[in-house]
């Protein structure tokens, strides 16, 4: 069973300027785990702050974060590290594949943390390039991929570890109509198909159409939950 | 340690990786040559037999001694041998550009004082027998390809013949040395072939002699030998100085400057100049990698180990130029000690040398690698994911 992600009373302040920015304003939310959600609101909302927090790469000021049992609050650097390792994907917008490596080491690289032999690292690699489509283009460096080929293999390293959570900000930012709509049903299959819990940040409304639910953030506060599923009729 | 990255990433960039390499390569190679010259003047001067003495003007190494003093000389107590050593300077007929010391010398008391020489060709008695007979240190032999018998033209620059045409030395015994004290490439004839030669007016030169080589019999002090010598001349006609061979080869040596000094200011200079130059290059390979470092940490890699990465990548460039300015080194070393033989018979890479090529390689690239690690470490994520690439 996926774990669920647990936002109690969450605070996060910037200073920028030597002005102090609340980002997150006591922030309270529950998201269920295998569950495919859409983070949306306008700019400054904390989207990507909230996404960090969930992901380990930062820490709130008050408040916790719970992924099943853990809260990240408690954790120190290298033990958020090493959970990060374990229980999360990243998909960005921007791609972020190492242009020295292949697509197949790219896809190894997060495998490195993992107990595995060589062996059994490259096997998985293979399987998940398999599952987005692209082992024949494993051999290849990212710039000889097209830009749906290159978020594709950023996917599939999200998804190496087998994490309980994947994280996307904005993976369809880049990428023309045709080619989002292929990652966006390459995420929900991941959904559907391997009970991945995905949050995904985006402004795009026909991106978040693929999600199970739609968060709204407001100024740092929960605004509301849309459940397209419900929305849909449950035939999503 | 993703070892596959830190190759990647050094194959990343192949003109930059390639041109430190370079870099760290050239200045391994020169600082391994400076320490084997540093290490072969302590050698040289180390290796100088106790019991020699040398006599000089106390005027200038370039003043001869009369010849008279040699006598006088010989009867102070202690002395078992005196031997004259006259630069002669002359230029090789077949290869004027190129160099190797003449002495004219005694062939009757030169062996005797000089165990480190042993004769690979020919016989010494041969050479003490004819006059106008030469031995040849085996470097120079093989390098011109002489054998035993063959008569070598050598033109004097000091000592002229009157005739205009060069001296002329029969090649009778090739010798090697066992000691840094001794080289392998001087020619040495007979003092009274040259002298004669002047005497009869077949040939223009100084009168007099360079340098007198005293051997100290057993038991003997060499500091009393030596306060004999100088407080015989001490009131003229021509004073002089006597050292022991050690003293003799140091102020030979220090007649171009204190060179022990101004190779190690050269040698701290060059590994200034590279420490920045790979400080750099692991600088600019941080800036570039900035998302790079954001992405592995997001993906659970610690900050110790993205830290860890950019000091290795350092350690490697540096330990493949080492690797390289040795491999150099060695290449050099043979054709760099026929040229120094003369002045410095000591000269070679020990492994201390080595060594130090590689030690230095090592601290530069850990200490270069060091800055861009720890910045790399202290990044953080979030600012280093929305670093525009």
């Amino acid at each position: 069973m996926a774990s669920a992600i647990t936002i109690q009373s969450v605070t996060k302040t910037y200073t920028r300027g030597g002005e102090s920015l609340r980002v997150l304003d006591e922030l309270d939310l529950t998201m269920d785990g295998g569950t495919f959600y859409a983070l949306m609101g306008p700019s400054g909302s904390g989207k990507t702050t909230l996404l960090n927090l969930v992901g380990g790469l930062d820490q709130a000021d008050s408040g916790s974060v719970r992924i099943g049992d853990v809260d990240l609050g408690e954790l120190s650097s290298s033990e958020l590290a090493g959970w990060r390792a374990a229980n999360v994907g990243f998909v960005f917008q921007g791609f972020n594949l190492l242009p020295v490596l292949t697509a197949r080491e790219n896809v190894e690289l997060p495998l490195l943390l993992a107990p595995l032999s060589r062996a059994q690292r490259r096997a998985q690699a293979e399987r998940v390039l398999e599952l987005v489509g692209l082992k024949d283009r494993m051999d290849h460096k990212p710039r000889e991929l097209s830009g749906g080929q290159e978020q594709r293999v950023a996917i599939a390293r999200a998804i190496a570890t087998d994490p309980q959570v994947l994280l996307a900000d904005e993976p369809t930012g880049d990428l023309d109509r045709t080619t989002a709509d292929s990652v966006l049903d390459l995420l929900q299959r991941l959904n559907r198909e391997l009970q991945k819990t995905i949050l995904m940040v985006t402004h795009d409304p026909q991106a978040a159409s693929y999600s199970d639910k739609v968060i709204h953030l407001d100024k740092g506060k929960l605004g509301r939950i849309d459940d397209n599923r419900a929305a849909s009729g449950g035939r999503k | 340690m993703p070892w596959k990255l830190l190759w990647r990433n050094v194959l990343g960039h192949p003109v930059r990786s390639l041109l430190t390499v370079g870099a760290v390569a050239i200045a391994v190679f020169l600082v391994c040559v400076l320490q084997a010259v540093t290490s072969g003047l302590t050698r040289t001067l180390s290796s100088a037999a106790a019991n020699r003495l040398l006599v000089q003007s106390a005027v200038s190494l370039f003043v001869d001694l009369p010849l008279s003093y040699q006598q006088k000389i010989a009867a102070v107590p202690g002395i078992e041998a005196i031997c004259k050593w006259q630069w002669f300077g002359g230029r090789y007929e077949q290869d004027k550009g190129g160099f190797f010391p003449q002495f004219g010398i005694d062939p009757d008391t030169f062996a005797a004082s000089y165990p480190e020489i042993t004769i690979v060709e020919g016989s010494y008695a041969d050479f003490q027998r004819e006059r106008t007979a030469c031995m040849v240190g085996i470097d120079t032999a093989t390098k011109y390809g002489w054998k035993i018998g063959q008569t070598v033209p050598i033109a004097g620059t000091i000592f002229q013949r009157t005739d205009g045409r060069p001296w002329e030395f029969t090649v009778r015994a090739i010798y090697t040395s066992n000691s840094a004290a001794v080289d392998k490439i001087s020619l040495y004839f007979p003092f009274h072939y040259l002298q004669e030669s002047v005497e009869q007016g077949g040939a223009i030169g100084p009168d007099g002699v360079g340098v007198y080589m005293l051997r100290v019999a057993k038991g003997s002090d060499p500091l009393a030998v030596q306060q004999a010598v100088d407080g015989m001349f001490a009131n003229g006609p021509q004073r002089v100085q006597t050292t022991t061979e050690a003293e003799f080869n140091r102020q030979f040596i220090s007649m171009l400057g204190d060179v022990p000094t101004l190779l190690q200011l050269i040698g701290g200079a060059v590994l200034f100049a590279i420490f920045f130059a790979v400080l750099n290059t692991m600088l600019m390979a941080g800036r570039e990698r900035t998302r790079a470092i954001g992405v592995m940490k997001a993906l659970g890699f610690t900050d110790h180990t993205t830290g860890a990465l950019l000091v290795a990548e350092s350690l490697l460039l540096c330990m493949l130029g080492a690797a390289l300015g040795i491999g150099l080194g060695l290449a050099a070393e043979a054709p760099f000690a026929a040229a120094t033989g003369a002045f410095l018979p000591g000269f070679g890479f020990d492994e201390a040398t080595l060594w130090l090529g590689a030690g230095i390689a090592l601290g530069t690239g850990l200490v270069a690698g060091l800055l861009p690690g720890w910045r790399a470490a202290r990044m953080n994520t979030i600012a280093a994911l929305r670093e525009v690439g």
